[in-house]
């Protein structure tokens, strides 16, 4: 592209003129066109003007009424002395066909104003069109004056102001443009060449390091919410809770980095391995106290091993399961006996439904007093609605040493029956109005023992009969096998409330 | 510049030839209307005053036309 660099000096840029950026004679047609278009709106005033003048001269006029853009309707225009005038946004003034001649007055006048500053604009431009005219003209024709006319042949600069294309979020900066122009400038240098193949190497490896850093970062992240989830449910210590926020705060502040660090980011890896053992660790040591150092969440096995004994101490209305020694010693004997594998001592190892409830204890009187319901506290059961006295309390104690003896006593007692028994004590308390005859279970029996026998409602109750896989049956059976063995000789074949038997027995 | 108005002249008087031949083979009871300008509006005129008001501005026309010829093959002949 070339310049004509003559045409600077003789007229100024068309951004110190006023007339929007046009050269001269671009100017001069633009003017000209306003001309005439003021002229043509001149001339439709004075035609208006005009009609004004005659229209209140007949009462009424014969008139072609247009409706729609291109229907006519032969028509009467009357009022001839009313006019409505357009004042400009939709404001009308009703005045007569005099006043209306002299806006239409007022209104030529702008118009011929604005025609004389056009008339001016093009006679100062006019001149130095002709000026640039004549320049030209004489440039063709003589031979002296030359133009210095430079070429530029790098189309690079021109396209500064073009179409732009934003850039990705973690793309290298650009690099500028005057590289290139050097190298062509300077000629070919090949050790600025290599250099910059080098860097562009760098900024690739770079990328491909965000790259895998954001999707470990993305990998992270997800096993750090499970955990934050898995850890409201249970009582978090706030340290713990502070420490995580920490590090997710830390962990996305390096997102937001564009070129992270790969070593940083393995270390914030290993917090957070290290943090998952924690909080498991945290977890564990809630429910058990001597859970040291074991990473496994308590489950609910089924098979036929034996389990420790686990006694729950209920402390109001906040619960926390502690190991009771008492029980372990008892397990510990057992397994001498037994000789079986040992089991985990540490988890509550919850094998069977009996287990639950066996783990369901509460101290009462230094004793333990199987619980009336899981699901209940311990404040509950001393409240008056109950029937839990620490009276029958202590009955239920004899008894229970009593059937004790019994289970004790079996060659074959396994760790099942026991429970049971705690299940029985238990279920005594909430159960005295239901005197059932199902048959008392012996610690000869053990539950889920594989088979299912069927009860019989009639028979001799003392029998040992393998109990039914419903846990609150046999215990309630082997409570009252006392109060049965005592109780037999009246209620032979049919049960009867203990109330009507009362009653029976007051008639008779 | 110059030919632009003699062509613009040119095409007006076409225009008008044509306005008066129209006019004058109207027949008798035919009204005629004028526009007002810059507008939908017409009204009523006499036909036969239109008739020699556009015939004048014909002539009007063809004489500006005449001058203009005159005028450009004088520059010319210059």
């Amino acid at each position: 592209m070339s310049r004509d660099l003559h045409t600077w000096h003789c007229c100024r840029s068309p951004w110190e003129s006023g007339t929007a950026g046009l050269w001269p004679q671009q100017v001069v047609t633009s003017c000209q066109e306003k001309i005439q278009h003021w002229k043509k709106v001149e001339s439709d005033y004075d035609a208006l003007q005009e009609r004004l003048r005659t229209l209140p001269d007949k009462l009424s006029y014969d008139i072609m009424v247009p409706f729609g853009p291109l229907a006519f309707m032969p028509g009467k225009l009357v009022h001839t002395n009313e006019v409505t005038v357009l004042l400009g946004d939709n404001w009308f003034s009703k005045c007569s066909a005099k006043q209306a001649v002299e806006l239409v007055e007022h209104r030529k006048k702008h118009v011929r104003k604005a025609l004389d500053d056009l008339q001016k604009v093009m006679k100062n431009f006019e001149s130095r069109a002709e000026f640039t005219e004549d320049l030209q003209k004489m440039s063709d024709a003589a031979g002296e004056f030359v133009d210095i006319r430079e070429e530029i042949e790098d189309d690079s600069i021109e396209t500064k102001g073009k179409y732009r294309t934003a850039h990705k979020p973690h793309s290298k900066p650009k690099v500028s443009n005057f590289f290139e122009v050097d190298f062509a400038a300077n000629g070919s240098d090949t050790k600025s060449t290599g250099r910059f193949q080098s860097e562009e190497e760098l900024w690739a490896r770079l990328e491909e390091l965000e790259r895998q850093e954001e999707l470990l970062g993305e990998l992270d992240r997800m096993p750090d919410t499970a955990e934050t989830t898995g850890e409201d449910t249970t009582s978090s210590e706030e340290e713990k809770e502070d420490k995580r926020r920490d590090l997710n705060g830390t962990y996305t502040a390096e997102d937001c980095i564009t070129q992270g660090n790969f070593h940083k980011e393995v270390t914030n890896s290993d917090l957070f391995g290290g943090q998952v053992n924690g909080s498991t660790y945290y977890h564990s040591d809630d429910e058990d106290d001597v859970d040291v150092g074991d990473n496994s969440v308590p489950t609910i096995f089924f098979s036929h091993t034996v389990e420790p004994k686990r006694v729950r101490i209920n402390t109001g209305k906040n619960t926390t399961l502690k190991f009771s020694e008492k029980k372990e010693e008892a397990k510990r004997k057992r397994k001498n006996s037994n000789g079986n594998g040992h089991a985990t001592p540490e988890l509550p190892n919850i094998k069977t439904p009996a287990d639950i409830y066996r783990v369901f204890v509460d101290v009462v009187n230094g004793e333990y007093v199987p619980r009336k319901s899981i699901l209940k506290s311990r404040s509950r059961e001393n409240s008056v609605c109950s029937d839990t006295s620490e009276n029958s309390a202590a009955e239920f104690d004899d008894r229970r040493g009593v059937q004790r003896s019994i289970s004790c006593d079996e060659a074959t007692q396994s760790d099942n029956s026991e429970g049971l028994l705690e299940e029985e004590e238990e279920e005594e308390e909430g159960r005295q109005q239901l005197p059932k005859k199902l048959p008392p279970s012996s610690g000869t029996t053990e539950a889920f023992s594989g088979t299912v026998v069927e009860k019989e409602p009639l028979s001799p109750s003392f029998t040992p009969h393998p109990v039914m896989a419903h846990p609150v049956l046999p215990t309630i059976l082997e409570r009252k096998s006392e109060e049965v063995l005592s109780e037999a000789p009246e209620e032979p074949t049919k049960r009867i409330s203990k109330f009507k038997a009362a009653r029976m027995q007051q008639t008779t | 510049m110059a030919a632009a108005r003699r062509e613009e002249l040119s095409r007006r008087i076409k225009e008008q030839k044509v306005v008066v031949d129209e006019l004058s083979n109207l027949k008798k009871n035919r009204k005629v209307y004028r526009q007002q300008p810059n507008s939908n509006i017409f009204f009523l005129a006499d036909r036969t005053e239109t008739l020699s008001q556009c015939k004048n501005t014909l002539d009007e026309l063809k004489k500006a036309y005449q001058d203009m010829e005159n005028s450009q093959k004088t520059e010319i002949k210059k």
